[in-house]
Formats: structure tokens, sequence, C-alpha cells
């Protein structure tokens, strides 16, 4: 039987294969973990600075702040991608890439300019390939995104629009409302949304609203930068961990189709044998 | 009017949460005490020392630098940019509160 060793390495090569992804699934869970701890822990402080901020936003100060400026007509904005640095897991990757596309595609549409800047090398590489400009790329934000990085990701861009270079910034991640379910979503960063609940009269302003404002409107900037680059995280971990233990489901049935059929054929041979055995006892009488 | 909710939120933990005597916060212009009952007011925080004054006596203190409070009905919410229980070595950048810049503003309005 030709046929026999072969399926026999090919055994082999499929049990290590299933090696590997149960040993990422294990991993990615482990940092799914963390990841998911680390949205968590940020989602209060979120809420209340965005509380805060909206009950100190006034459409008059607008006009103060070049970071709630709102131009008439928007020329060029800014685009974020946040991807992850690796591969293998699942659609994660391709399906932010599409959104960005599909984001850059509706601005194209309405006469608007883009920059793009992309996180992670897995979005570098494909919009290189397409020969799509790109104004920054990061690969070093981690899996263990800090606040700082936060800040020095959007610095280039707030910058920018302060500057009145582009009139709006979006940024491109994913939304992590659970392991398995991360869909992707596109942002408006910049202008700030107020959603102003306002009824600040008979609060006491210590400074006056416009200081205050002044220093929390960045962070909230910063903030919403460094959620985004959190949930991001715990999303590719929970794409990886899905696509790793469909990987290895997979890998259990290919193995099982596989031993069926060696152990077919090796029965076969042996009855083979039998048979021959048998045949040449029976020629002899 | 005995009742002061707190919460103490920095970017990833919060750092306390539960009904409280009184509060003592490092304001961006000095310390400032808030008892139950205090008027709606939200205020710039500075850097320094944070106090819980415990409803059943005892206290807790914290170091917080950077952020805002928020006063509102029994509800404390106070935000800090940093916040553990010792002094760091060195702040974080983004709990840098820049005194000069705010002092400059204050004044030049008036």
């Amino acid at each position: 039987m030709a046929g026999s060793s072969d399926v026999k390495r090919r055994i082999k090569s499929v049990e290590n294969t299933r090696q590997i992804t149960r040993t990422m699934e294990l991993v990615a869970t482990s940092k799914l973990k963390r990841a998911t701890d680390r949205v968590r822990a940020v989602a209060p402080y979120s809420s209340a600075l965005a509380s805060i901020v909206g009950s100190l936003y006034a459409p008059e100060l607008s006009e103060k702040f070049p970071l709630l400026r709102r131009p008439e007509k928007v020329e060029r904005a800014g685009v974020l991608l946040l991807t992850a640095n690796r591969g293998l897991a699942g659609g994660f990757n391709s399906n932010l890439i599409k959104e960005a596309r599909n984001l850059l595609e509706r601005l194209a549409g309405e006469g608007i300019e883009t920059d793009l800047h992309i996180v992670g090398k897995k979005g570098i590489a494909y919009f290189r390939f397409r020969g799509h400009a790109i104004a920054s790329t990061r690969i070093d934000i981690g899996d263990k995104p800090s606040m700082e990085e936060a800040e020095s990701v959007i610095a280039g861009l707030r910058g920018e629009f302060s500057a009145g270079q582009i009139d709006a910034v979006y940024i491109v991640s994913s939304e992590f409302k659970s392991a398995m379910s991360t869909p992707p979503r596109s942002m408006e960063l910049l202008p700030i949304q107020g959603g102003g609940s306002g009824g600040l009269d008979n609060f006491i302003l210590s400074p006056r609203a416009e200081i205050i404002l002044r220093k929390l409107l960045p962070a909230y900037l910063r903030n919403s930068t460094y959620r985004a680059l959190v949930e991001n995280v715990a999303a590719e971990q929970g794409a990886r961990r899905s696509a790793m233990k469909s990987a290895t489901d997979n890998a259990g049935d290919v193995l099982e189709y596989l031993t069926r059929t060696y152990n077919r054929a090796r029965q076969g041979k042996i009855t083979q044998e039998i048979a021959e055995i048998v045949g040449g006892a029976a020629a002899l009488e | 009017m005995s009742e002061l909710q707190v919460r103490v939120v920095s970017p990833d933990s919060v750092l306390y949460e539960g009904p409280v005597a009184s509060v003592v916060a490092p304001a961006w212009d000095g310390r400032v005490g808030i008892l139950p009952g205090h008027a709606p007011m939200i205020a710039l925080l500075g850097s320094g020392e944070l106090t819980i004054d415990l409803p059943g006596g005892g206290s807790e203190k914290f170091f917080v630098a950077g952020g805002v409070l928020k006063v509102e009905g029994p509800d404390l919410m106070i935000l800090v940019e940093y916040g553990g229980a010792e002094v760091p070595e060195e702040l974080p950048a983004s709990a840098d509160i820049d005194m000069a810049s705010i002092m400059d503003a204050v004044e030049s309005a008036d």
C-alpha cells in the first residue's frame, strides 16, 4: 500500500498544526482576558469624562476652541485606521480594512480629500500593496496600549486639526461588544461632539468653563483614542481566539477522516494478505 | 442631606466608590472640602492628597494629579489623570497640569 505512509505523514502534519492552533487559541484566550479587563477599567472614566464635557459644552464656545471648530465645509479629513500587527485572526483585519475603504470612498464621494494614517502592519501592508497614499504609519503599539501611546498617536492629527489643515478626523476601529462580536466602526473623533445637556446655571465653576474645557478637551480626545486602541486589542484577541478555535476543531475533523482512511487501508492490506495466504494454501492442495 | 456618594476614577481603574462623610480634594487653586449637601460644582484639580473620610470613622488617602471633580446632588464624581496610594517618582505627561497656563488664562480674563 503506497498510500498508507503518505496518509501517516499527513496525520502527523495535521497533528502538529492542531497543536499550534490550540496553543495560539490558549494564548489569545489569556490575552483576551487581560484586554477585556482593560476595556472594562477604562469605561467608567470615559463615560464620566464624556458627561462632564457634555455638560460644560455650549454651542457658543465652539468658536473659542480649536477642537470644537465646526467648519462649514469640510475639505480635508484625516482618517486613522487601527489594525493589528499580526494576522491569523479571522476576518479581523480585513473587516477593518473594508470599513476604512468604505469610509474613504464615502468621503471621496462627498468631494473631501483624505489623509490616511494607519496603525498596525496589516493595514499598512494592504494599502501599500494597493498603492494608496499613506500619511503616517505606526507599528509600535503592542498588546497593552498606554495613555502615552494614545497621546502620541493622536497628537499629530490634533495639531493639524487645530491649525485648520484638516477639518475632521475619523477613526476606524473595532467595537468590542463581546469576545464573539467585534464589528468594525468608524467614528468622528474631531470635531468633538458636544451633545451638550447644558443646564450649568446653578453650578459653581472653578475656574471658568472655558478654562476647564481647555484642559478637558485634550484629555477627552486622548481618552477616546486610548479607548479605541484598548478595544481594538481586545477585539483582535477575541477574533484570534475564535479563528484558532475553529482551526483546531477543523484539524480534529481532518484527523478523524485521515485516521479512518489510514485504518481502512491497513485493514484492506491485512485482508489482502490473508486472502493471498489462503489462495496459496488452496493452490497447494 | 447626610449622604454623599463618591466615585473616584482614573483612566485605568476605579479607585474608590461608596458613601462617605466628607472629602478633601486638591483643586487647582487650593484644597477644597466637600460635605454632603454641597452646592453643584465643577472644579479643575491640581495635584496632591485626596482624603476621603469614611462614614464610620477612619479615612482613605490617595495621591492624585490632574483631572476634574463634579458635585451634583448627592453624587461626587472625581476624575483623575493619575491616582494611586503613593506619590509616583514621575508623573505621566497626561497628568501634568501646567498650572502656569491656567493662571494666565484666569488672569487675562479679569
